[in-house]
């Protein structure tokens, strides 16, 4: 069986997300951001994602106990690695990216264009609706990084690292009201089982 | 591939392991069992009642924030057959009103309500020789609680209290785990009728947390018959939560009124001086990024003209929550009146109907103009009652109940 574990963070949706992942038939269950490669790796961890959580990203050296953990996650693991909310913000900044306030904060349904229907959002383009709950965005993707998605009030709503199966989205899929969300957990879980 | 529906949740299973949990847990011991007539404790009750028999002894507090006549309702349909619980019956009204007098915060009145509630069931516990409590806990409650959204009455343990030494008895919580849907299948499939397995949440502390601000009796009196009104009016729509609140109908005048106005009418599409917005002085919670937001309620009003020429367009009214949240950092929800009484009382009743699937996220249902109109004219009716607002604002970044 498929095991794509996820890293509790503390945000509101991080079980929805092992939810998602169970009832597409993964094994899936809520790991802590402590959690090292070799546990993953002796677990059998084909893939793993991380969930959003109320924290902020400044900068590397100024992080909250969890975040600095999903940050050594991000710099050790080999295996396919998707990162949602605030995770997505950590995934830019451990790469040399870019965090900040964001000048309009989304909350609820917002429409998500797709730029580049990579991977994880194959089968997306045009557009959807994805409810977002955010105050802080990427103000900078990080170099070796490609942006996929944006809404109107933010830029970079998705991306993708150029050869690492690495993956950010702002968006919420795992929530129930962004309907298409579970066709980015069905993308992702195409790479988890390549 | 296999579908979703035969993935997943699987009640039979899940029944038979939490009883012999139960079972195992409790072993020949005696539990009380919290039940109050909604989905989670009947289902959790359910659950219990199959693992220990007479050995469970389920207890409804009447709380007197309870709606109009229904701790006796729920009595009688949980004693009927099929279900067949012989229920406990405490009236314990007068202590909740005493404990939360003159408390408006929201979380402050959530921790009161908790202590009493539990302090209700330890002295059931010692009378009944009860050494166990069984609660019907589900995943949104301790997520929230954990996350410091809000204090949710029935979460003891996932915050650091620990219920053996502060009320004597050990707590069990067959349904932690499960979603409201899931809880909904496991109770169709313990024979619960489908009027009660689907029936609409409502919270433990009750209307407590639907009146706004600090509870007298006569708010709570005036929401009662609100509810009543509301309820009934919805009922016919498939709407999966929708109720009343009440809220002193008194404004803060410290936020730009011009701003808010223009960011309102702009949204619309409306010469600014066709949308007026009022920021309510009591707070209301929400959730934004993941954290707890005790914020500003924003009361929306269009000119008549726009108002029937616009009728009910949910979009539009979206984007006027979502600029006026966006732009003010203060206001967490965003209403729009729907009526007015002049010379009328001094609350407002605000009206929530939404559609979810699991309560952990929310969009505001498209009730209709008309429909909102019935029920504005039918609550402005009632003494006390001056305004009617029907609250447009999703989770995030509101919360399903107010406070």
């Amino acid at each position: 069986m498929t095991t794509v574990p996820v890293v509790f963070v503390k945000g509101q949706y991080n079980h929805l997300i092992s939810r998602t992942l169970q009832d597409l038939g993964i094994e899936s269950r809520l790991l802590p951001a402590s959690t090292t490669t070799s546990e993953l790796e002796k677990m059998g961890a084909d893939g793993l994602v991380m969930g959003g959580g109320p924290q902020r990203v400044r900068n590397m050296t100024d992080l909250t106990g969890e975040l600095s953990n999903a940050a050594q996650l991000i710099s050790k693991l080999k295996i396919p690695l998707l990162c949602i909310c605030v995770t997505h913000q950590l995934l830019a900044s451990a790469y040399g990216g870019e965090t900040a306030t964001a000048k309009s904060p989304e909350f609820g349904p917002f429409e998500i264009s797709v730029s580049d229907e990579d991977t994880i959002l194959s089968g997306l383009k045009p557009s959807f609706t994805a409810w977002e709950s955010h105050n802080d965005e990427i103000v900078k993707a990080p170099s070796g990084f490609r942006v996929l998605a944006s809404s109107p009030s933010c830029a970079i709503q998705s991306m993708r690292h150029e050869s690492k199966d690495v993956f950010g989205v702002q968006f919420h899929p795992e929530v129930s009201h962004t309907t298409k969300g579970v066709q980015v957990f069905r993308n992702f879980l195409g790479v988890v089982r390549k | 591939m296999v579908s979703a529906q035969v993935q997943g949740f699987h009640p039979a299973s899940f029944f038979s392991t939490q009883t012999a949990r139960l079972r195992d847990t409790v072993s020949g011991k005696k539990a009380l069992a919290a039940i109050s007539g909604g989905v989670d404790s009947t289902v959790a009750t359910l659950v219990a009642k199959q693992a220990l028999g007479e050995n469970l002894v389920p207890v409804l507090i009447d709380t007197g924030l309870m709606r109009l006549d229904e701790p006796e309702k729920v009595k009688a349909r949980l004693s009927a057959s099929p279900i067949d619980l012989k229920v406990k019956l405490v009236r314990a009204g007068g202590r909740f009103l005493d404990a939360t007098k003159g408390e408006s915060e929201a979380e402050a009145k959530r921790k009161k309500f908790r202590e009493t509630f539990y302090q209700i069931l330890r002295e059931t516990a010692q009378e009944t020789g009860c050494e166990y409590l069984v609660q019907g806990t589900i995943a949104p409650d301790w997520i929230e609680t954990q996350g410091g959204i809000k204090t949710q009455h029935n979460v003891l343990e996932q915050v650091g209290i620990d219920p053996q030494t502060t009320y004597g008895f050990r707590v069990l919580e067959p349904i932690s785990e499960l979603y409201k849907d899931q809880v909904r299948k496991l109770g169709t499939y313990l024979g619960l009728p489908n009027d009660m397995s689907g029936r609409q949440p409502f919270p433990g502390p009750g209307l407590l947390v639907r009146c706004i601000g600090q509870v007298t009796k006569t708010k709570v009196q005036l929401l009662k018959s609100a509810t009543k009104i509301v309820e009934e009016k919805l009922a016919p729509y498939s709407y999966d939560q929708f109720f009343a609140a009440v809220i002193e109908t008194r404004f803060d005048v410290s936020l730009p009124s011009k701003q808010l106005r223009e960011t309102a009418a702009s949204a619309l599409g409306l010469p600014a001086d066709e949308a007026q917005v009022a920021i309510f002085d009591q707070p209301v919670t929400g959730v934004k990024g993941d954290e707890r937001c005790y914020g500003r309620l924003a009361g929306v009003k269009l000119s008549d003209e726009s108002r029937e020429a616009y009728g009910w367009l949910p979009e539009k009214l979206q984007q006027v929550q979502s600029s006026l949240v966006s732009k003010f950092p203060e206001i967490t929800r965003v209403a729009v009146l729907v009526k007015e009484k002049r010379g009328g009382g001094p609350f407002s009743i605000i009206v929530r109907a939404v559609s979810t699937r699991d309560f952990m996220t929310a969009a505001a249902s498209p009730v209709s103009w008309k429909v909102l109109k019935d029920i504005a004219d039918a609550v402005l009716e009632i003494d006390g009652a001056g305004h009617v607002h029907y609250d447009i604002t999703p989770k995030p970044p509101g919360t399903i109940e107010f406070e």
